[in-house]
């Protein structure tokens, strides 16, 4: 890596659900889970999806693709293992990519078209040459933060059926 | 903060703990020399550390209370309860303080209160309880004397800005009221007190005290041996509660893979044993771990001595209390659990259960209340009861209050046992009343004791004989981090529901679950033993889909009272599982106390029954056990568990079962001829079993009995039902039949608890009869 640019760039781990590409930096991520096996939690909040085993301790499994509302996912997912004031958590995402590395110039923060849960979700974009990959924010997908915002922007729908 | 500090405040807190410990002993031994010894030493090292440290409200409260103190150990002085007063207001100040120190970093600003403390200790010094005449001169020789050679003055000596502790003495020997130089504050009262209604005098059983008392008088120099303490402190360790939790958790990791080792290994005969080492090695790692945990319940137990002596003093009712079995071992989380639920206890003990002074003259009993705690193991749990020797509770009145509060139906509340009754304390809604502190004695607040300790999985009982005291039962798990548990299957999913809740299994087969299961308009019921009990469906709590199989099984279970029958499609293994938290987004769901890890690796939630039952409004009161009138119906006859073993029936009084296990043969091991199974430290004697055995590796059923104080195992096929027996007459005689009983219609053999012969006469052969 060329000096000059070292500061500003940055390391990211690709990672994909559906046709979507997102990123996380890599210094974010405690670990990768590859295709762990998820025990389902009855009742829980929509975005759970399922527990998960890390070292001894059971994680709640965040599923991204719950969060941007879109159908299961058709196979075993991965998990990447972020750390949250209140103890890790797991990401559920259907595959994880490469490692990018992504120059701090790249970066925009969201743009103001964007609906308003996946404000929420983002933090902003990477533009690389090819494609644009939205940035995932880990403290944003912190299950405590988005019980409360979820609460707030569901209540009263109270969307769970009996099944 | 710096280490030096952090450890200064650890060390000091100790100090000040043994203070305490000290100073309430003292008031019935107040001429212990060694004990004197002790709390000086205690307040000599936090002065001699805060000049060092730089902590000038420390150091000079502790000035203040090291002079006292020196007069006290140097027998020039004797204790009595103002004095013992005094320094206890200076453990308060120095307490406080310590604490500020850990919380801000300073010391805080010196106000009046030190000006205070320290003027009340200064009075305490000239007061007239001075040893009169021979053993004050003798004393002053021996202050003379002990004190350079002492150790802990030599080490003080170099900056120590504190005047030789005999110099205010020969003046004030002669004229003990007179004030001190500073002469600003009135001298303490004179010290024999009134009759002393108020002291609390604090007993340790003899057990807890072995130090060797120090036999010379009053002036032996005590401090010149070395401290008790320091021995101890070498061979122990202070370890971060965080590093002993993440060892607990590596270990938990560690059996699970175990668990599939085992599973894996099983088809290779070569790699058998070594697989067993494993499973031996890895047991005795957790249990060495979980005893890491452990500590004695001394370190709660030892507050209230103070606690007590306060509490009777400011009410003015002597009291006493004893403490038993303080060397009972608890996990420190769980220690920490029932530090409130006991100090409320006992707090409750002395106000409401010990009666004022000329009530119980009137009574007949003596001037002095006495309040009993005592700790100690029983079958795997420990059991924390505080007795006191007051007035008992009024049954009457509770049964009335409870009534009048609508927490039991009249016709309910009339049948009720005295017992019975009693438990209605524990109801919420019960003590909140006003009126009750009067009326019931120790009813005050009893449900939050109760939901304390049930919350660390533990069990309340109370229990009162008119005129003669109260007992307070608690009954504690020794861990908290592993709980036995059944694993049951909803849809799929396996569920853990903790064995304290657990009461009783019942299996329906398809047909009789379209049968026996009956509908009140929508509350499903199911008839157990003649007796409503509702059902809940587990699949239909957690909204999972609807149900397919129709056979099921019935958990009845008894969450804080609350009685009901949960649904469940199958059920699993009993295991000991390991608790992990969830987080607080599943916890807020109510239904789940945790999760946990199973022996083959997959994932089950842990059922909170309380949570449930409460959710789905099953009632408390007309719930409760089942009445004993129901036992007295069937006198004449028993129950049993009907069990098969080599392949005939055989049946084992219900009474003395005290759990059934599934484990695998290969854990039978033998000790002499004798086939034994170990659980944890326990040894258990099994009955012999004549099956063949093919398979090391494949389950059976150990049915656990207990025999007058032992218990002891029998290793059966299968275990068939519960049923009531009847006795049978032999032909021509009049007395039953010993042996057999009429079950089901079949004559069936009684098992013998005594055909397993203890393990002590494992030599003599073993007695026939066990083995139909």
């Amino acid at each position: 890596m060329i000096a000059g640019t070292q500061e500003s760039a940055q390391e990211v781990c690709s990672l994909r659900v559906g046709d979507t590409v997102f990123a996380v930096p890599i210094a974010r991520i405690l670990e990768i889970l590859g295709k762990p096996f998820l025990q389902p939690v009855p009742l829980a909040p929509d975005f759970v999806g399922g527990l998960v085993h890390y070292r001894g301790e059971v994680l709640t499994g965040i599923s991204l693709r719950r969060l941007l509302d879109m159908d299961p996912a058709p196979s075993p997912e991965d998990v990447l293992v972020f750390e949250s004031p209140a103890g890790p958590f797991g990401l559920l995402v259907d595959s994880v990519g490469e490692v990018l590395s992504v120059s701090a110039a790249a970066y925009e923060p969201n743009p103001s078209t964007l609906d308003s849960c996946c404000q929420a979700l983002f933090a902003g974009a990477w533009k690389l040459p090819d494609r644009l990959v939205a940035a995932l924010d880990p403290e944003r997908l912190d299950p405590l933060r988005l019980a409360s915002a979820f609460a707030d922007s569901r209540k009263g729908s109270h969307a769970r059926s009996g099944g | 903060m710096d280490d030096l500090t952090r450890e200064f405040l650890l060390e000091s807190q100790e100090g000040l703990d043994r203070m305490e410990r000290g100073l309430t002993e003292l008031e019935s031994r107040p001429a212990d020399a060694e004990l004197l010894a002790e709390i000086f030493r205690s307040v000599h090292t936090i002065k001699g550390t805060t000049g060092f440290l730089g902590f000038p409200r420390l150091e000079a409260l502790a000035h203040a209370g090291e002079d006292l103190l020196g007069l006290l150990r140097d027998g020039r002085l004797k204790a009595n309860p103002d004095i013992i007063s005094g320094l206890l207001a200076l453990l308060d100040r120095l307490r406080g303080i310590l604490r500020s120190i850990e919380t801000s970093g300073g010391e805080g600003e010196a106000g009046l209160e030190d000006r205070v403390t320290i003027a009340r200790l200064e009075a305490l010094q000239r007061a007239e309880a001075f040893v009169p005449g021979g053993a004050a001169e003798s004393s002053v020789e021996s202050a003379a004397a002990a004190a350079p050679t002492s150790p802990a003055r030599h080490f003080s000596r170099g900056k120590s800005r504190r005047p030789s502790p005999s110099r205010p003495l020969s003046p004030l020997r002669d004229q003990p009221a007179e004030a001190g130089p500073q002469g600003n504050e009135p001298a303490a009262p004179p010290a024999p007190e009134e009759p002393e209604p108020a002291s609390a005098s604090v007993r340790k059983k003899a057990a807890s005290s072995p130090r060797p008392r120090a036999a010379a008088g009053p002036s032996a120099p005590v401090a010149t041996g070395v401290s008790p303490e320091s021995a101890t402190a070498d061979s122990t360790l202070r370890v971060d509660i965080e590093l002993l939790n993440r060892i607990m958790n590596l270990v938990g990791e560690l059996v699970l893979t175990r668990n599939q080792i085992l599973q894996a290994s099983s088809a290779d005969a070569a790699f058998a044993p070594l697989g067993r080492r494993l499973d031996m090695v890895t047991a005795d790692l957790r249990e060495a771990v979980m005893k890491a945990r452990l500590q004695p319940v001394s370190h709660v137990f030892s507050r209230f001595p103070r606690l007590v002596r306060d509490l009777a003093r400011s009410l003015g009712k002597p009291v006493r209390l004893e403490l038993e079995g303080q060397e009972t071992e608890l996990d420190k989380s769980l220690l920490e659990a029932i530090r409130d639920p006991l100090t409320h206890a006992i707090r409750n003990a002395v106000d409401h259960g010990i009666e004022d002074a000329p009530v119980r003259a009137a009574a007949g009993k003596p001037a002095e209340g006495l309040v009993r705690l005592c700790a100690r193991h029983e079958g795997g749990h420990v059991l924390v009861e505080v007795h006191d020797d007051g007035a008992g509770m009024n049954i009457e009145r509770i049964r009335a209050k409870a009534l009048e509060r609508g927490l039991v139906s009249a016709a309910r509340a009339a049948q009720m046992s005295e017992r019975e009754v009693l438990q209605l304390v524990f109801l919420p809604g019960f003590s909140t009343a006003d009126a009750v502190t009067s009326v019931s004695g120790r009813g005050v607040g009893m449900d939050v004791v109760r939901t304390n300790v049930e919350r660390i999985g533990g069990k309340v009982e109370i229990d009162s004989h008119p005129g003669r005291g109260t007992i307070l039962r608690l009954r504690i798990p020794l861990t908290l981090a592993i709980i036995p548990a059944l694993i049951v299957r909803s849809r799929g999913q396996n569920f853990a529901i903790p064995q304290s809740a657990l009461v009783e299994l019942v299996h329906l087969s398809s047909e009789e679950v379209a049968t026996r299961i009956e509908c009140l308009e929508n509350a499903a019921l199911y008839r157990l033993r003649g007796r409503l009990l509702p059902l809940l469906f587990l699949d239909r709590l957690l909204h999972q889909l609807p149900r397919e199989s129709a056979a099921c099984d019935i958990a009845v279970l008894n969450a804080d009272g609350r009685r009901f029958g949960l649904v469940v499609d199958s059920l699993a293994d009993p295991e000991e599982i390991v608790v992990k938290p969830l987080a607080t987004v599943l916890r807020e769901i109510g239904f789940y106390s945790g999760a946990t890890i199973l022996g083959n690796g997959e994932m089950a939630l842990i059922l909170h029954p309380g949570a449930i039952a409460q959710s789905a409004g099953i009632g408390l009161a007309e719930e409760t056990p089942e009445p004993a009138s129901d036992a007295a119906a069937c006198s004449g006859r028993d129950d049993f568990l009907l069990v098969e073993t080599g392949g005939q029936p055989a049946a084992l009084p219900l009474e003395t079962v005290v759990r059934i296990e599934r484990i695998p043969r290969s854990r039978i091991e033998r000790a002499g001829s004798r086939p034994v199974l170990r659980f944890d430290e326990e040894l258990l004697p099994l009955s012999e079993t004549t099956e063949k055995v093919a398979d090391p590796n494949a389950q059976t059923t150990v049915v656990v009995c207990r025999d007058g104080a032992r218990q002891v195992g029998f290793v059966v096929s299968r275990v068939l039902d519960v049923a009531s027996g009847h006795s049978l007459r032999q032909a021509g005689a009049a007395s039953s039949t010993p042996g057999v009983t009429l079950l089901r219609d079949r004559v069936t053999t009684i098992v013998p608890l005594s055909s397993i012969p203890a393990l002590e006469s494992a030599e003599e052969p073993p007695a026939s009869g066990e083995q139909p």
